[in-house]
């Protein structure tokens, strides 16, 4: 268990260096540093490995249930999307400005609301939970990606003097840039539409139900939603530029709060995704 | 513009498409902010009371049903009206684009000049060969996987990745007439049954039910049967609750499905699924006339209720005519339950026994007795009524939709087609090398149909690059 706190301790910090050493590399234009800050999230994905790892072992079932556990998780996908894609096309790693930040506020506000376990019930054990889960993370991690990328698009298009632009000179060129925006968010839809699917099988498997307009899925089908507005203004109204960065920017809140901020405002079944598990 | 035109352009019109989107999207983020009456009666009810103002407008908009009222039905089926417009065009679409794609696998000649979209210089060192292999090579670490000839290379996408879009559309209507029809034709409600006790599945046996329209109760001859009752089944170490033993017969008795049925483990048979929602105890009495033969034979079901002393209440008492016929008491049947020093336990008493009351029509208690097994009252009409036994009752819900295991592949297949649309790319690109007297030059045409990460810029720059193009590439 000490280890385990031990390791969520210095993911947190390597997440905050992350974001700082990113933060560094994009206003003074030192893509050394820009590179450094993918080290860094990378090594704060490792602890992070580890002491989710840990957990697991601990208390016998995988992160999904619980505020802490499920905010993790998310945070993991996001960095691990993040470190995919910047090792594979280091020239995005300085959307990293956009990205870090949200998974070290993340992972601190879970570390600080509230880590208690919740217990696995027979309610849950299935092998659609993981599947879901899986798919919900996924969705996450794509959908903050074109978050810091549409942040980033916005931030050089407003730069009147041209500064971000060489700030954020490695880079595509802004039309590229709308363009991988949109593929993570066409990315982010698919992942999500599967969450979207399996959860109504498992709902059905489980409550013998598929639909039930439970808070929680209506809020992901209104999410699935905005974003296909967003793919057709994009497609069908061949919107583009910074008010369509402005639909990405806006949108990827909205999954967050589907995914944990609803036992806060709504009654749910799904208490288990961000609430004390009750109902479970 | 002929009238059936114009309305084929309204229907397929971007603009109209995300009109209805929105609609819906802003019409359920309202829904789910306002209390749902199937969901969350008495939520109604007290936030009516919080809000007579906004009250007032959810009521006339019909926002407590938000997810059945015409306001959001009408455009979801107008959505998917369009959504099959658009689907028929995205098929035609697809059609032609696989016809391209077909074309340009089969076309294995260089093209002229004139077909080029842009041509660039290469660096005299370079030979034939090395711009052919050279361009593999860019194209692969764009993730674009090629075919070289002699003198050219061309990617070519598979046909089939010009059809996600339409196919994903396509499965998208299919899901919304699947979930209205399946709701017309859906019956879905709980029915109690007491362990031993058989029930034709029908609407008289259910405790709450709801059958839609299209539903027919005579299409099957189906009965359901509770063998057995854990009221705790652990499978490994894992506690899956009150667990009963269903069974589903036919007409004839046959058995026709059989299993524990929990959570995540729900018992299907044709379009049958059955979940346990709760469950109970249950007395089974006899009326015994005054010579002592059983005349009828009624199984009670109760309900743990707090507030009641023993802990228990008929989900509905008994009715208890007289000679005449005519409805004179009422029995009310509880089962006493265990009380331990945490309170009384919701479980099959040790020794099982029966709390009868019977009341005339004035409300006044002519019997209160508690009865054993075997042991019985006299009733005010005559003859006894004699406890046989005390058991579980499972509570479960049936849902009869037919729908479901096409949803399903609707829902697998939208995944698929949207799988495409999302990865797959469609392009034909095709380069060619051209002997010239300023050197060779690599002449490019690309058609890609939709925009994806790697964009025409980057592929040509990338080209460029590779192939040292000499100062007087044209674009
Ligand atoms: C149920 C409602 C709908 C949803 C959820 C939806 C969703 C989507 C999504 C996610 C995409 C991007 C992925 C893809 O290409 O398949 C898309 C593309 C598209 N949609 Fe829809 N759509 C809906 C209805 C419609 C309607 C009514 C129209 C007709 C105006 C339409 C026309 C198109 C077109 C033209 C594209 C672009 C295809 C391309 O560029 O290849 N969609 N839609």
């Amino acid at each position: 268990m000490t280890f385990e706190i031990i390791m969520t301790w210095v993911t947190l910090l390597l997440y905050a260096g992350a974001t700082a050493v990113s933060a560094i590399g994009v206003v003074f234009s030192k893509e050394k540093f820009i590179r450094t800050a993918v080290v860094v999230a990378t090594a704060g994905l490792a602890a992070q490995t580890a002491s989710l790892g840990l957990r697991w072992v601990r208390v016998g079932h995988g992160p999904y249930l619980g505020f802490y556990e499920v905010s993790a998780a998310l945070v993991l996908f996001v960095v691990a999307t993040f470190v995919v894609v910047a090792s594979r096309q280091p020239r995005l790693a300085s959307a990293g400005i956009g990205v870090m930040p949200v998974a070290l506020l993340l992972l601190g506000g879970a570390m600080f609301a509230q880590t208690t376990e919740v217990p696995m019930t027979g309610k849950l054990t299935s092998f659609w939970l993981a599947i879901h889960v899986v798919f919900a993370n996924l969705a996450f991690g794509a959908f903050v990606i074109s978050f810091g990328l549409a942040i980033a698009y916005v931030v050089r298009e407003r730069s009147k003097t041209g500064e971000w632009a060489r700030r954020f000179g490695r880079l595509p060129a802004q039309d590229a840039l709308e363009n991988l925006t949109v593929s993570y968010v066409l990315v982010g839809f698919f992942f999500w539409g599967i969450m979207i699917v399996t959860g109504a099988i498992w709902a059905n498997e489980a409550w013998g139900r598929y639909w039930g307009w439970d808070p929680v899925e209506t809020w992901s089908l209104i999410v699935w939603i905005i974003y296909a507005v967003y793919l057709h203004l994009r497609y069908t109204l061949k919107w583009g530029g910074e008010r369509l960065a402005w639909v990405a920017i806006c949108a990827m809140p909205l999954s967050l709060f589907t995914l944990i901020g609803i036992p806060a405002v709504f009654d749910t079944t799904h208490a288990g995704i961000g609430g004390l598990g009750k109902d479970l | 513009m002929g009238s059936g035109r114009r309305v084929w352009r309204f229907l397929t019109s971007p603009v109209l498409a995300m009109v209805l989107l929105l609609w819906i999207g802003v019409w359920s983020i309202i829904g789910s902010f306002v209390p749902q009456s199937d969901l969350d009666p008495m939520g109604v009810a007290l936030w009516a009371a919080a809000n007579p103002a906004l009250e007032t407008v959810a009521g006339t908009l019909g926002l407590h049903e938000a997810f059945t009222s015409p306001l959001f039905i009408v455009p979801g089926l107008f959505l998917a009206l369009c959504t099959a417009a658009c689907a028929w065009q995205r098929a035609g679409v697809a059609r032609r684009r696989a016809r391209s794609l077909r074309d340009a696998r089969s076309d294995v000649e260089p093209g002229d000049e004139t077909s080029a979209d842009f041509e660039i210089v290469c660096d005299p060192v370079l030979d034939t060969a090395a711009i052919v292999e050279r361009s593999a090579t860019t194209l692969e670490h764009l993730g674009i996987s090629s075919r070289k000839g002699e003198r050219f290379v061309s990617a070519v996408s598979p046909w089939w990745s010009v059809w996600g879009t339409a196919v994903f559309h396509w499965a998208l209507v299919a899901l919304i007439v699947l979930i209205a029809g399946g709701s017309l034709a859906r019956a879905s409600g709980q029915m109690g049954v007491a362990v031993k006790q058989v029930k034709p599945d029908r609407p008289e046996s259910y405790g709450q039910l709801t059958s839609g329209p299209l539903h027919s109760w005579d299409l099957v001859d189906r009965w359901i049967r509770v063998d057995a009752f854990d009221i705790d089944y652990v499978t490994g170490d894992l506690h899956r609750g009150p667990t009963p033993t269903v069974t589903v017969l036919d007409g004839e008795g046959n058995v026709l499905a059989s299993q524990l049925v929990y959570p995540n483990n729900t018992l299907k048979q044709g379009a049958l699924t059955i979940y346990p929602v709760d469950y109970g105890l249950s007395a089974t009495l006899a009326m015994v006339d005054d010579a002592g033969a059983e005349m009828q034979r009624t199984t009670q079901l109760v309900d743990f209720a707090e507030g009641n002393p023993d802990g228990t209440a008929p989900i509905t008492p008994l009715g208890l005519a007289g000679p005449d016929g005519v409805l004179g008491y009422q029995v009310i049947v509880s089962v006493p339950l265990d009380e331990r020093p945490e309170g009384l336990v919701a479980c099959t008493p040790e020794v099982p026994a029966a709390h009868v009351v019977i009341v005339d029509t004035g409300g006044a208690a002519v019997v209160d007795e508690v009865i054993a097994v075997d042991e019985g009252v006299a009733l005010p009409t005559g003859g006894e009524l004699r406890l046989l036994g005390v058991d579980y009752y499972a509570r479960l819900q049936m849902v009869d939709d037919p729908s479901i295991p096409l949803l399903y592949l609707a829902g697998t297949i939208s995944m698929i087609g949207l799988g495409v649309a999302t990865l797959a790319r469609q392009m034909v690109l095709k380069a060619w090398t051209l002997e010239s007297p300023e050197g060779t030059r690599l002449l490019v045409r690309m058609r890609l149909w939709r925009i994806h990460s790697t964009s025409r810029s980057e592929i040509e720059d990338e080209l460029r690059r590779a192939l040292g193009a000499a100062e007087g590439s044209r674009s």
